[in-house]
């Protein structure tokens, strides 16, 4: 036990800045995931059938393609075709666009889960449609969703390690097997790796089950 | 009358397809056999209980080499088999134990872990002798002898030594001795750590880094590939012998290494497969290292 805690004191600058990288990159892709995710998800409730498929084409793209090709193409391909794109822009870009897609289909089931008698309710008793969306669909939408939303969070939270080994970000993993190359102590050097990422899903545990109770109904 | 004949019919089936089988038997042999056909024919006998006792009986030798390393261990896209000069070494082991060799692909930074957990029974995968790594596993006598260079693109004129990395983007693989070299004759250079060199030539060829610092063999394999680019001249940056990697402290299974690799480069099989990989590329003669363990040891202290 007593080489776990010496990798971690005496490397725990590496360590840590791998911490952060992964921070950063999670909540980059966080943003864009949940920008582009509501987005999508608007144009796949749209009144127009071309929208509608608009937001069903993209969902099937970017939820089909392994994220591994999709890291590949988003670095390699767009550099080769010219594009002097850098890591940070290419691992945040395809861990979120990867991501959005799942958050869109969530945030789409969420808003068929109102019932069509409320909306016809809440018209009828004289609110118009923006109105109904905002004071009568999202609210209730917004509840059934924190939990699926939750759920993509942590996972793109342990895809984030894909985004290291593929592109060369010295993210969590990658100063893991750094250290692990260098001191040959490979087990304390991936425990203090899942350590990191565990202090990062329990974190985003708590924050969704805080939301949940929040916006839960009192039964 | 009628019951003998039919018994007659399915023994002579059943003998004919025994001898079918046993024919097939006879060609799978020679199949795995033929690697070993040009060294020793008899089998070896070893006490038991060693590693090479226990090698034969299982007939298998897992060997952990690189599977994207022109021209030492690389999978030739047409069969499908891993081909070069760290495989043909590592033949001639298998072939004087008496075992048919397995290869997995062993990465810089997992093979120490694969040696001391068992996952291969030897590492020949373009390793560098150095005492630190000495400290985790043993080595074999050098094999071969690689020199530290620099590659960059032909139309790169600003990086004629290491002191010229400086500031510049180099790539590198994780666990390679090249991250300690780098940081200490090029502190300022932004290295990339990779899994496998052929990352790094992608790396290159797409502009994200300036040049890729690693063994002479290896980049001369990137040129082959790719003649867009050249080697940089001048002095090299280190000398870097090749050793076999085996599980600490198996001295017995050490010495039987060393006498395999002797034996090969003695007999004139290190000087075909060394012109066969690198040789009628570099236009170079070299001869089979005569370097000892111990001195490619204090080369690193």
């Amino acid at each position: 036990m007593s080489s776990f805690v010496e990798l971690l004191t005496e490397n725990y600058g590496a360590l840590a800045s791998g911490f952060w990288v992964t921070c950063r990159l999670v909540v980059g892709s966080f943003i864009l995931a949940a920008v582009v995710g509501t987005l999508v998800a608007a144009l796949r409730i749209a009144p127009s059938k071309w929208l509608q498929r608009l937001g069903g084409i993209y969902v099937e793209t970017f939820r089909n393609v392994p994220l591994l090709v999709l890291l590949v193409i988003s670095y390699a391909g767009l550099r080769r075709s010219g594009v002097a794109i850098d890591t940070w822009t290419a691992g945040i870009g395809a861990l979120g666009l990867y991501t959005a897609a799942y958050f869109a289909e969530v945030l789409r089931s969420g808003v068929f889960a109102v019932s069509r008698g409320q909306i016809e309710a809440s018209l009828s008793l004289g609110f118009d449609y923006p109105q109904t969306l905002r004071r009568i669909v999202l609210p209730q939408a917004l509840r059934t969703v924190i939990s699926p939303v939750g759920s993509i969070t942590i996972a793109m939270i342990k895809n984030s390690a894909i985004v290291g080994a593929a592109l060369a970000l010295n993210d969590m993993l990658k100063e893991a097997r750094i250290l692990s190359s260098r001191t040959f102590d490979t087990e304390a050097a991936f425990f203090w790796a899942a350590v990191g990422y565990l202090i990062l899903t329990v974190a985003a545990t708590i924050a969704i089950r805080r939301l949940e109770q929040r916006y839960a109904i009192r039964r | 009358m009628q019951g003998t004949r039919w018994r007659w019919i399915a023994i002579l089936a059943l003998a004919l397809g025994v001898l079918v089988a046993s024919g097939c038997g006879d060609d799978d042999d020679e199949g795995g056999g033929a690697g070993a056909a040009t060294t020793t024919t008899a089998k070896q006998e070893f006490a038991a209980g060693t590693t090479m006792a226990k090698l034969q009986e299982a007939d298998e030798i897992t060997i952990g080499v690189k599977f994207e390393v022109a021209p030492f261990g690389f999978k030739n896209v047409q069969t499908g088999e891993v081909e070069g000069f760290d495989i043909d070494v590592a033949k001639a082991i298998a072939a004087d134990l008496g075992a048919k060799p397995k290869f997995i692909e062993a990465l810089s930074d997992n093979r120490i872990p694969f040696l001391k957990d068992g996952t291969a029974d030897l590492i020949l995968s373009t390793m560098t002798i150095n005492a630190e790594r000495d400290e985790e596993i043993d080595f074999s006598e050098p094999y071969f002898i690689a020199r530290g260079r620099i590659l960059v693109k032909k139309s790169d004129d600003s990086i004629k030594s290491v002191e010229d990395l400086e500031g510049k983007r180099v790539c590198t693989a994780l666990g390679s001795t090249y991250e300690e070299t780098l940081k200490k004759q090029a502190p300022k250079a932004k290295t990339t750590l990779v899994d496998g060199y052929s990352e790094c030539l992608e790396a290159i060829q797409n502009g994200s880094v300036d040049a890729v610092s690693t063994d002479d063999v290896i980049l001369t394999g990137m040129i082959i590939q790719d003649d867009t680019l050249k080697l940089v001249g001048g002095e090299e940056l280190t000398t870097e012998p090749y050793g076999a990697g085996i599980k600490e402290g198996d001295s017995a299974f050490q010495e039987f290494v060393n006498e395999s690799i002797q034996k090969f480069k003695d007999d004139g099989r290190w000087a075909k497969s060394y012109e066969k990989w690198v040789g009628q590329y570099t236009d170079e003669d070299r001869d089979p290292p005569t370097m000892t363990l111990e001195e490619a040891i204090d080369l690193t202290k």
